[in-house]
């Protein structure tokens, strides 16, 4: 069977340096949600427009439901794609109300075969108390939740989200997450959404895809491009640890001349005196008071549910720790902070 | 990139930037042409004096127009006193009079025997008062009547420069203990300088192109230079080459105005940070000389030729009976509405055709024919005249058709053409700035739930800039009505405006008789002006 969407080598340029090269990816199911992740203007806005067909592609093919609607020598007019783009940006139609910008979005897609209640979408994104005021009238917030909907209840086959929730207050953002989740999945409805959040990415797709140095370096579920990042600049774009460097000491261990022995699953296997990278993240390491292996406090966040400890090793290396905001005490800046031993990592990422 | 097609957006917006080019082409081309014996004794004689008579007319109006603007502009932005809301829009009234009524107005009044006479016998009974009155004749006479005329254009961008300027700015000049003399000469006049550059180089733009008044007057510039070579002379290699050398003037002019605007832009206030300028309360005398000098500048520039105008309309109402009005008023509404739908509807489809193709070439194309409303309507019509004459003999003679001249020349369509090459940048640019406040994620919204690129124009852009085409269609109108030079060089026989009729009345030194047209003139043009005036002086914070 073959896939509902599909990206096959495709070079993606709008500008001078906008550009990501020989892109492929697919998307097997209707109604999977896939979320492009990848730092500012490295073109993950000008892949969605492409999809959309707002832009060409120069090589390569897209797919959607086994037809082509771009290539190399087809260009299908964005009209005729049934696909859905929401801009970051305001994109409302300036003189009508955002009621009727709403409408416009149902009333030219009469050919979907999707079931779009209009009523429960308004009040799902908390829109009835802005339906008659003009664009100009409502935040930036308000007006990107009304270009959701607008795109939402034209009912295409693909939608584009770019940056969808990037107006919107820190406080209700994950109200709004949930339910556009809730929206999308009950409709069905494929979705692309463009984002820099990984946490947001995390959440709402299926899959993801990491965008780096004009190339789509990662393309997998959340939990493997957290867990397993297959390139050192996948872990740095993630900045979710750190690499210290390390000997393979038998098939489950490795040694580190600060650390000690620290034993886990390598992801792939590596041959024993190997010299490798091993990717250490804020959870792998465990506090311990009374552990002999100390290291120096250089930073302290507090952030909420935990703190994160930034200690310094003695090869100036530094490593991030997280700890429970209930544990019994706090540590300061130059404490020494104990480690737990022996070090388990249950997956051990090494480059 | 997507859109970079050739469609007929694109072709709709070539030919039309072509069409409004060839009258700048063609004047550029002449350049190479022979010209008659004439040129030569008039580039051993008078031109010269064609210069420097256009420069010093130059200096005298810039010099006038920038006291007028400016103080005036100061005064209603920066101040309180009894009537300063009346006057930041009486003062544009003066648009209504154009230099060449103006002209007829002051003349009527300073002559010998004149309404000056008049009145000073009726106060002080008979005498010999022609010796005391000083008469604005000549030189004097242009200045003033094209400064009271063209002073709105610096009193407008100058007022607007100040509007927008920060407050925090006048608020640190009081913090440094500067006076009110010195804020002025060294942070509000500064500060506004571009504006008021920009304010000036139209100014300099239409003195350059005056034809009207400086005839009145008889003085001999460039215009009046060109106008002669090919009327009087029948050359209109020379006509083109004289346009020539105007035009590089009012290029230069141009590319100033073009960098001042650039730098005014620099001068906006970022989103928000605009705070509303506080205004000092005059009293007592302050108030009384701010009031004075802002309707001496409104009596001077608008109720003078509008009272001139109406009193002889009042006392010779022969005048008033034998005037056609019906015709004439036919006639004018027939042009500006026809000229102001074609505009606007073309300028819809070029602005469209840019913004969907995104061809740099077009653009560039789109730019260089909005430069037409730098050349004086006298050159375009002359221009026109030149390359329907070359077209004939040429193109048309060479495959055996009919002259088309008579389809252009002295006729409606070839009127209302030229009227949009002189006037197509108004519409043009009117339109543009319309669309540039419409994002292009709006078009690309359109596409996405289904609509195509003609329904996105009909149904989006359309609706959202009717307002906009509608005031722009207004200023076209006042424009239209003012014109005078291509109007008299390209109307049809017996086809008469009001304009016209007050130019052919006032050559023939029957001043009381042009009153009447120049009258209706005003009333029409003023109406127009109070339409618009809010758009004219927009302020998107009051």
């Amino acid at each position: 069977m073959s896939n509902f969407f599909e990206v096959k080598n495709a070079t993606f340029q709008a500008g001078r340096n906008d550009k990501v090269n020989n892109v492929s990816f697919e998307i097997k199911n209707e109604g999977d949600v896939v979320c492009l992740l990848g730092p500012s203007g490295i073109g993950k806005t000008t892949i969605l427009r492409s999809i959309a067909g707002l832009e060409k592609i120069s090589k390569g093919s897209i797919f959607l439901k086994g037809s082509t609607l771009s290539s190399d020598k087809i260009h299908i007019e964005p009209e005729n794609r049934n696909v859905a783009l929401s801009f970051q940006e305001n994109s409302l139609f300036p003189h009508h109300t955002v009621q009727k910008n709403i409408l416009l979005g149902a009333e030219n897609k009469k050919n979907s075969k999707k079931n779009i209640n209009i009523e429960e979408i308004i009040s799902l994104l908390n829109l009835n108390g802005i339906l008659n005021k003009y664009p100009h009238q409502i935040s930036a917030g308000e007006a990107q939740r009304a270009s959701l909907a607008r795109s939402l209840v034209s009912g295409p086959d693909l939608l584009l989200l770019d940056e969808p929730l990037s107006n919107i207050d820190q406080s209700f953002k994950e109200e709004i997450q949930v339910k556009l989740k809730q929206i999308i999945k009950n409709l069905k409805i494929t979705t692309i959404i463009v984002t820099h959040d990984s946490y947001e990415a995390f959440y709402l797709g299926d899959y993801c895809g990491i965008i780096l140095n004009n190339e789509l370096k990662q393309y997998d579920e959340p939990y493997n491009v957290y867990h397993f990042p297959n390139s050192i600049e996948v872990v740095n774009f993630l900045n979710r640890g750190v690499l210290i460097p390390a000997k393979v000491s038998s098939p489950k261990s490795l040694e580190n001349f600060e650390l000690g022995t620290i034993t886990g699953n390598f992801i792939k296997p590596y041959p024993i005196g190997k010299d490798v990278k091993l990717l250490i993240q804020p959870e792998d390491l465990e506090h311990d008071d009374k552990s002999n292996l100390k290291l120096n406090v250089v930073d302290k966040k507090f952030r909420g549910s935990n703190f994160i400890y930034t200690l310094k090793t003695g090869s100036d290396l530094l490593i991030p720790v997280f700890v429970h905001s209930h544990h019994i005490h706090q540590h300061e800046i130059n404490d020494k902070f104990g480690i737990k031993k022996p070090i388990h990592i249950e997956h051990l990422v090494c480059f | 990139m997507y859109y970079k097609n050739i469609n007929i957006w694109y072709f709709a917006t070539f030919l039309i930037s072509l069409v409004v080019a060839i009258p700048i082409i063609t004047v550029f081309s002449s350049f190479f042409q022979n010209t008659s014996n004439f040129s030569e004794i008039l580039r051993n004689t008078f031109l010269f004096e064609y210069i420097y008579n256009s420069i010093v007319l130059l200096v005298g109006v810039l010099f006038l127009t920038f006291i007028i603007g400016v103080g005036c502009a100061y005064l209603v932005s920066f101040y309180d006193f009894p009537g300063v809301n009346f006057f930041k829009w009486a003062l544009i009234l003066s648009f209504a009079v154009p230099p060449y009524i103006y002209a007829y107005s002051l003349t009527a009044f300073f002559e010998n025997y004149g309404t000056a006479f008049t009145i000073l016998k009726f106060i002080f009974g008979e005498g010999n008062y022609n010796k005391l009155i000083y008469k604005f004749d000549g030189m004097e006479g242009a200045i003033l009547s094209l400064s009271f005329s063209l002073f709105a254009y610096v009193y407008i961008l100058t007022r607007a420069s100040f509007f927008y300027q920060s407050q925090n700015m006048i608020d640190l000049g009081k913090n440094l203990g500067f006076s009110k003399v010195k804020s002025l000469f060294s942070i509000i006049i500064p500060s506004a300088r571009p504006a008021i550059v920009a304010g000036l180089s139209l100014v300099a733009m239409e003195t350059l192109a005056d034809f009207g008044a400086v005839d009145f007057f008889g003085i001999s510039t460039l215009t009046t230079g060109i106008y002669n070579s090919w009327l009087s002379f029948d050359d209109l290699a020379f006509a083109n080459q004289l346009s020539f050398y105007l035009l590089i003037f009012i290029f230069g002019l141009f590319v100033l105005e073009n960098l001042s605007r650039k730098k005014a832009k620099y001068h906006s206030p970022t989103k928000g940070g605009f705070k509303k300028k506080e205004k000092y309360n005059l009293f007592g005398w302050k108030s009384f000389f701010a009031f004075f000098a802002c309707f001496f500048v409104l009596f001077l520039s608008f109720i003078f030729p509008l009272s001139q105008m109406l009193y002889w309309t009042i006392i010779f109402p022969k005048n008033f009976i034998d005037l056609n009005f019906i015709e004439l008023s036919i006639n004018t509404l027939y042009l500006v509405i026809l000229s102001s739908i074609t505009l606007i509807i073309f300028s819809f489809i070029s602005n469209y055709g840019n913004r969907v193709s995104r061809s740099k070439f077009l653009n560039i194309l789109t730019t260089f024919s909005v430069s037409g409303y730098a050349i004086p309507g006298i050159i375009l019509a002359v221009a026109f005249i030149s390359f329907i004459a070359w077209f004939d003999n040429s193109v048309i003679k060479f495959f055996g058709f009919d002259p088309i001249k008579k389809f252009f020349i002295g006729s409606i369509f070839g009127l209302v053409l030229v009227y949009f090459v002189r006037f197509y940048s108004l519409a043009c640019n009117g339109i543009k700035s319309g669309y540039e406040k419409i994002n292009r994620s709006i078009d690309e919204s359109a596409y996405l739930i289904g609509y195509s690129k003609f329904k996105t124009f009909t149904n989006i852009h359309i609706p959202y800039l009717r307002n906009s085409a509608l005031l722009i269609g207004i200023l076209i109108s006042l424009e239209i009505v003012r014109e005078l030079p291509i109007t008299l060089i390209l109307r049809p026989f017996n086809f008469e405006t009001f304009a016209t009729t007050a130019y052919i009345y006032a050559s023939q030194d029957l001043l009381e008789a042009a009153a009447v047209p120049s009258l209706f003139l005003i009333i029409i043009a003023s109406f127009f002006i109070l339409f618009t005036s809010k758009y004219i002086l927009r302020e998107r914070h009051e």
